[in-house]
């Protein structure tokens, strides 16, 4: 080995590129960008964690979805008084329609639930801990540290929570209706749940920046998921602002029904909101002291 | 971009308040290339948060940094790049295991085949000797292994500067041995600047040292230079036997008529006299001080010798006198 001087290539990537490795790539805020994202991807589908989310949600949302679907029509032939039920649900919609219905309000519930719940210690732990302090004393940029944060819940929750309890309710339809809902308009409706849950995804993360203990992420995150609902029955025009019908904007896009112009103004609204929480998020992290 | 070479880390005036509190104050601080640094303080002298400012991790109230020259709040992650860094106390991801937790450092600094990756991993756990307890979760690991894995996550890069906080400090002695052996074993390749409180570690392993106190710097000097004493004066102990008083206080009228001794103490034990004698003028007390005591026959000396004073009396000495201030 020989001792480094400056004005040659620096020590490590001499040493380095002996032993066969490359700088990383990345460099100014996408600094260990990939490494991190790789993490963190990696704690969602390379541990037990990918077994337990599968079976929660697809429990939940679609146990629901088959009680509605095979369990309501099995309770009517023994107990002919629920015959109306399954109809009151799907409000009217035949079984194949009631069904996405009932599978975008579902999701859009539990799922934000969910969401929270999940995403309320990305942040704060990694703070309390010092593991943050740790990644970032490394060639890590905070920006990409907030980014990768973002993206694999997205993706995991995108998976988990949203496409694969969703194929299944199609499975599940046609099993019990032999009718095939259209891919490419119930996509187009799981994106804007993606969206709402997106929403509350980047509020969470925004208040883990914001707060060092969970209590005030959650009592905000949770204040503006049962405060909307509550508060949208006195003032309507929180409507137009905060995603209180998303569900209801995914099934008219799946009905290719056109949208009300609040419908359609809570959809930009939910998505100007989100990238403000994201972008506040970055700017007040790079700020944090650690 | 800072063109002097031979420096490693420069701040001019860097400081840091929270709140009301300035936990460091103009802080000027120069860490040459190749160089054990070793910076001292009690605890809350501010070592921490100028480590923390360098990394990045926080930022300064006033003044700059600069880290091979890049600013280490401009250029951060640049900066980061050719620096390894260990934590007071060092976290890790609770469920990863040691192999994973350095694979995954690495991997911030190189890509390649998943199997040099390895091999630089494995490296790293030999040279800390943890291979044992590669694939072991890290919520096991004791406080020492902790440490160690925390020495090999930071070398993983082979970084032209390692800033370690408190590296010593919850090792039992053999760990303490361990890691002093490798911060020498590692002097050829790169800088080290770490903070400590454990002085006797600093004597032994350090070349420069600086002193922090209350957020101030109050020395920054060579570790000999600092041990050779205070730079006016220097002490002398001188230990006589005679059986003629009347010689011993020739011998004190002589060497106390010289213009360059400043003072002479004495004490008096068991057949023995120890005079403590203060000059102003290093070189004429080599050429002439046992020579002006030994001009009488009957004078014996048993010793004669420049005093050296231990790093804890510097420390001490110092931090009393910057306190009653």
């Amino acid at each position: 080995m020989t001792v480094q001087t400056h004005s040659h290539v620096p020590h490590d990537l001499c040493m380095a590129a002996r032993q066969g490795l490359l700088p990383a790539l990345g460099s100014g805020w996408l600094a260990g960008f990939g490494n991190m994202l790789a993490k963190e991807l990696g704690e969602w589908f390379r541990t037990r964690r990918w077994l337990s989310q599968f079976l929660i949600w697809t429990t939940i949302i679609n146990g629901f979805i088959a009680f509605l679907l095979f369990g309501l029509p099995a309770l009517a032939s023994i107990m002919p008084e629920t015959q109306s039920a399954q109809e009151d649900l799907f409000a009217g919609f035949p079984p194949e329609i009631g069904a996405v219905m009932m599978y975008f309000s579902i999701v859009v519930m539990t799922g934000t639930m969910g969401v929270i719940v999940l995403a309320q210690d990305e942040v704060i732990q990694e703070k309390q801990s010092g593991t943050a302090a740790w990644i970032l004393s490394k060639p890590a940029a905070r920006l990409a540290f907030i980014l990768t944060k973002l993206l694999s819940n997205t993706i995991g929750m995108l998976v988990f929570i949203v496409v694969l309890p969703g194929l299944v309710t199609l499975g599940e339809i046609f099993l019990a209706t032999h009718q095939v809902v259209p891919l490419v308009p119930f996509l187009a409706g799981i994106g804007v749940i993606l969206l709402t849950l997106f929403f509350y995804l980047s509020l969470t993360i925004l208040g883990g920046v914001l707060f060092d203990s969970r209590g005030p992420v959650l009592g905000i995150v949770f204040g503006v998921m049962f405060g909307c609902s509550i508060l949208k029955n006195f003032f309507l025009q929180i409507s137009y602002v905060l995603p209180t019908s998303m569900e209801g904007v995914a099934l008219s896009v799946v009905l290719g029904m056109p949208l009300p112009a609040m419908l359609v103004s809570q959809v930009i609204s939910t998505a100007v909101l989100s990238i403000l929480f994201v972008l506040v998020a970055l700017w007040r992290f790079q700020h944090i002291e650690l | 971009m800072d063109s002097d070479n031979s420096l490693v880390i420069k701040t001019h005036n860097l400081s840091k308040t929270y709140k009301e509190v300035q936990a460091l104050k103009d802080l000027n601080l120069t860490v040459k290339q190749n160089s054990i640094f070793g910076f001292l303080g009690p605890n809350g002298a501010g070592k921490s948060t100028t480590i923390k400012l360098l990394l990045g991790l926080i930022q300064p109230s006033g003044g700059r940094a600069t880290i091979f020259g890049h600013d280490v709040q401009r250029d951060s992650v640049e900066v980061r790049k050719r620096v390894g860094y260990l934590a007071q106390d060092p976290r890790y991801y609770e469920h990863m295991t040691a192999r994973q937790i350095l694979g995954y450092t690495a991997r911030f600094f190189y890509r390649g085949p998943k199997d040099l990756i390895e091999a630089r991993v494995g490296e790293m756990l030999e040279l800390v000797g943890l291979e044992d307890k590669a694939d072991r979760a890290m919520r096991g690991f004791s406080g020492g292994e902790r440490q160690r894995l925390g020495i090999a996550q930071a070398q993983v890069n082979y970084p032209d500067l390692l800033i370690l906080d408190e590296p010593a400090a919850s090792l039992d002695p053999m760990g303490r041995h361990d890691v002093l052996e490798v911060m020498e074993r590692l002097r050829k390749y790169t800088t080290i600047f770490y903070s400590t409180h454990i002085l006797d570690d600093v004597q032994r392993v350090s070349d420069t040292v600086a002193i922090l106190n209350r957020g101030k710097l109050i020395a920054e000097a060579p570790i000999s230079d600092l041990l050779a004493g205070d730079g006016c004066s220097a002490i002398y102990d001188i230990t006589l036997t005679s059986e003629a008083e009347v010689a011993l206080a020739a011998a004190q009228d002589r060497v106390t008529g010289q213009l360059w001794v400043q003072n002479l103490s004495m004490t008096s034990d068991d057949g023995l006299t120890c005079w403590q004698v203060s000059v102003t003028d290093e070189a004429a007390a080599e050429d002439m001080l046992l020579q002006l005591i030994l001009e009488d026959h009957n004078l014996k000396v048993k010793h004669f010798g420049r005093k050296t004073y231990n790093l804890e009396e510097v420390f001490l000495e110092m931090i009393e006198k910057e306190n009653s201030k």
